[in-house]
């Protein structure tokens, strides 16, 4: 009993050490840096971004917000754009959050018709999104105004120069109500609008706010419903086939705009595989299916207990000049961050009311390394800081991604000097090496890091096998056959005599 | 040749393999069953499954855990044999087969050698070509099964002196007698479970009534 007690506390004293040890290093924060590894474990991890400020609208003089719904940086001024949706007010501060102005009443410029010159005036009602661009020296402002079902077209002022209202086309179901969530626009003033209510993708506008129809819906999901409508197809009629309930895409939920006009949308939806996170072309069409897969996991892997399942829903994407891809998970509360190639590099957030933590995270946008989230039942902004941890990655993973392999190698080693865990590092470095042509070093970064990346330094290794060793292999099996040869013969010769001399021995 | 039957017993086997239609009769006719060599050439069905999952190369491998474990190994290999030896024998007596129990194990091991072969080349494949080449590899293990497979229906057919159909019919019926005797395998081993918890609550039950920990 005494040896079973004894081994107990060694294990007990074992589990806390090793607990002890995965605390990170930055341990004032709330949450608890992590990162997955090969297996889709999770590791703890430095954190990448940490806390810097927690505002609320009355550190900045405009009276408490009131479930603030979206948010945009401008990233040419740096002003941000807060819609702060239930005061039904859009809030621009600056890019240190210091000072604010609100903008709650819009005037109509004189373009308009009469009835609306007449009234002249209008406000927002529970606002939704915003979306700020600049046009010929000029600010425009495109507020989501939706339950007024309408998407305002602006100056800073104030002065709507454009409504965007709901379609009369035919192409727009009738049924289907007009409450925009999220709006983008595009170089060309093109006016993308997303709408809950509607699962064939956003609505587009022309910049003279005609109807172009819908851009970038999502795949249907192959779910048992699909199967199932597709069995009864086989014998039922038309008319009964209109009853049963269609299976249909899932909605957009959110979207941004790049810097070179891509357009990314996201889906928040747990059930969503395909096309959570989508790149569009022009042709809305999505770019990332090109890197060869047909379904990517964004956020937390799902995982079960109990019952219940839980997954990310991914609610609100941002992406910032370089590419780097910030998904915001609204189920965990956490923040996704992807390099533009959608390799993982650093989580961040999570659940609570401590700083750093959200109850209802809303939106988020970024800036010069620093990242905007919004929470709408906290009502607050809340700012992220890249730490030099962070830097460094983004740093590295940047110039690897343009090519830069063997430059990229020290950044790595350091990356991999701070955290052991941190698996991107063992890819870049193995492409380093493979870039060098130090193959078989290469293929000891890749294992159990890179399939892919494995391959090809495994192929030039071989190479350069066969090339060093083809003329003794050749001559090892040229000696090989002679030598079979001559021994096939010497056998037959002795089985022959053996015969013989068996043959002598049986007539004997 | 067929009359010239006269090899050691580790022989038959890869006779069988270059003879996938007569061999098995031959076995028959000469009473070639041995069970040693039956019983090695398990062995090596079991080395070649964990050989598979260890060696394979890092480009061609598809599971990867952390902490490897044996037994769903050997269960998955030796286990599943002998249940295979075990239900189609137990079915085919019920339908007039001739085959001993010591002869299907006999002849499906026979039978099993193409698939052996072929995993060992796959192994040493797998480590020195790329993924660009894996059509190779998928073509190895590929005909591997499928002789193997030609292999123990040659080998049910004969042993049990059956016509073709009836032979696949006796294969597809040996399947599901393979499912219920796995199924009341494991019924078995919970129910001992319990039994044997049982008995270990009441040892400390006692334990702790006499105060002799």
């Amino acid at each position: 009993m005494p040896l079973f007690k004894k081994i107990g506390a060694a294990a007990l004293a074992a589990g806390m050490t090793v607990s002890c040890l995965t605390l990170p290093a930055s341990a004032d924060e709330a949450y608890y840096g992590y990162n997955y590894n090969w297996w889709n474990e999770p590791v703890p991890s430095q954190n990448g971004y940490v806390v810097d400020r927690v505002v609320t609208g009355v550190d900045l003089g405009v009276g408490t917000f009131s479930e603030p719904n979206d948010i945009f940086v401008d990233n040419e001024t740096g002003d941000i754009y807060l819609v702060d949706t239930n005061n039904g007010r859009i809030v621009i501060t600056d890019e240190n959050l210091n000072s604010a102005t609100v903008l709650d009443t819009f005037t109509y410029t004189d373009e308009f018709p009469e009835d609306k010159s007449i009234v002249k005036k209008t406000n927002l009602d529970s606002p939704k999104g915003i979306f700020v661009t600049h046009y010929k020296g000029e600010t425009l402002l495109y507020i989501a105004d939706s339950m007024n079902s309408r998407v305002l077209a602006c100056y800073e002022d104030g002065r709507i120069f454009f409504e965007y209202t709901r379609p009369s086309n035919d192409l727009y179901d009738a049924d289907i109500s007009f409450r925009p969530d999220k709006v983008v626009v595009d170089n060309a003033l093109n006016v993308y609008v997303v709408i809950p209510s509607i699962t064939n993708g956003m609505v587009q506008f022309s910049r003279e706010g005609t109807f172009n129809g819908y851009y970038g819906a999502n795949r249907v999901e192959t779910t048992a419903e699909v199967l199932q409508n597709a069995f009864y197809s086989l014998f039922m009629n038309r008319e009964q086939m209109r009853k049963r309930a269609r299976a249909v895409a899932i909605e957009i939920a959110n979207c941004d705009i790049d810097d070179q006009g891509f357009i990314y949308t996201v889906t928040s939806s747990k059930n969503a595989d395909k096309d959570v996170l989508k790149k569009l072309n022009p042709a809305g069409e999505n770019i990332y299916l090109n890197m060869g897969m047909d379904q990517f996991m964004f956020g937390d892997p799902p995982l079960y207990y109990g019952g219940t399942s839980y997954a990310s829903t991914i609610d609100d994407v941002d992406v910032d000049s370089e590419g780097n891809v910030f998904l915001l998970d609204f189920s965990e509360k956490r923040i996704f961050q992807y390099s533009d190639q959608l390799d993982l590099e650093f989580i961040f957030g999570g659940e609570g009311s401590q700083k750093g933590l959200f109850t209802s995270p809303t939106a988020i946008e970024n800036l010069n390394g620093k990242v905007y989230v919004t929470d709408g039942r906290k009502n607050t902004i809340t700012t992220f800081k890249l730490t030099e941890f962070g830097k460094m990655v983004h740093d590295a993973v940047e110039m690897f991604n343009r090519g830069l392999y063997q430059e990229a190698k020290e950044p790595f080693e350091e990356i991999i000097l701070r955290d052991s865990n941190y698996w991107f590092a063992y890819i870049g470095l193995g492409n380093a090496y493979y870039t060098m042509g130090e193959n078989e070093k290469a293929m000891d970064y890749f294992y159990m890091n890179s399939k892919g990346g494995y391959n090809r330094a495994f192929k030039e290794y071989r190479m350069d096998m066969i090339r060093e060793y083809f003329n003794i292999f050749m001559i090892v099996v040229l000696i090989l056959i002679i030598a079979l040869v001559v021994l096939s013969k010497v056998i037959k010769v002795i089985k022959k005599k053996k015969r013989a001399a068996g043959g002598d021995g049986n007539a004997v | 040749m067929r009359f010239d039957l006269d090899m050691p017993a580790w022989k038959w086997p890869f006779y069988v393999a270059r003879h996938p239609f007569e061999g098995f009769e031959d076995v028959r006719w000469k009473k070639a069953y041995n069970s040693k060599v039956a019983l090695v050439i398990v062995l090596c069905f079991f080395i070649v499954t964990v050989a598979a999952r260890l060696m394979t190369g890092f480009v061609f491998q598809t599971n990867f855990e952390k902490v490897f474990n044996v037994v769903p190994l050997f269960s998955s290999s030796v286990i599943i044999f002998f249940i295979w030896v075990v239900g189609n024998w137990s079915l085919c007596t019920l339908f007039n087969g001739e085959g001993k129990m010591q002869q299907v194990m006999c002849v499906t091991a026979y039978a099993l050698v193409p698939y052996i072969i072929s995993q060992v080349v796959y192994i040493f494949a797998s480590n020195i070509l790329t993924r660009q080449e894996g059509t190779i590899l998928s073509f190895i293990s590929g005909l591997g099964l499928v002789w193997s497979a030609v292999l123990v229906i040659s080998a049910m057919k004969a042993v049990h002196q059956y016509t073709m159909p009836k032979t696949i019919l006796a294969i597809i019926f040996t399947i599901v007698a393979m499912v219920i005797i796995i199924l009341v395998l494991i019924l078995l081993i919970s129910l001992f479970q319990q039994i044997v918890m049982f008995v270990y609550s009441v040892y400390t039950e006692l334990m702790y009534r006499f105060n002799m920990s």
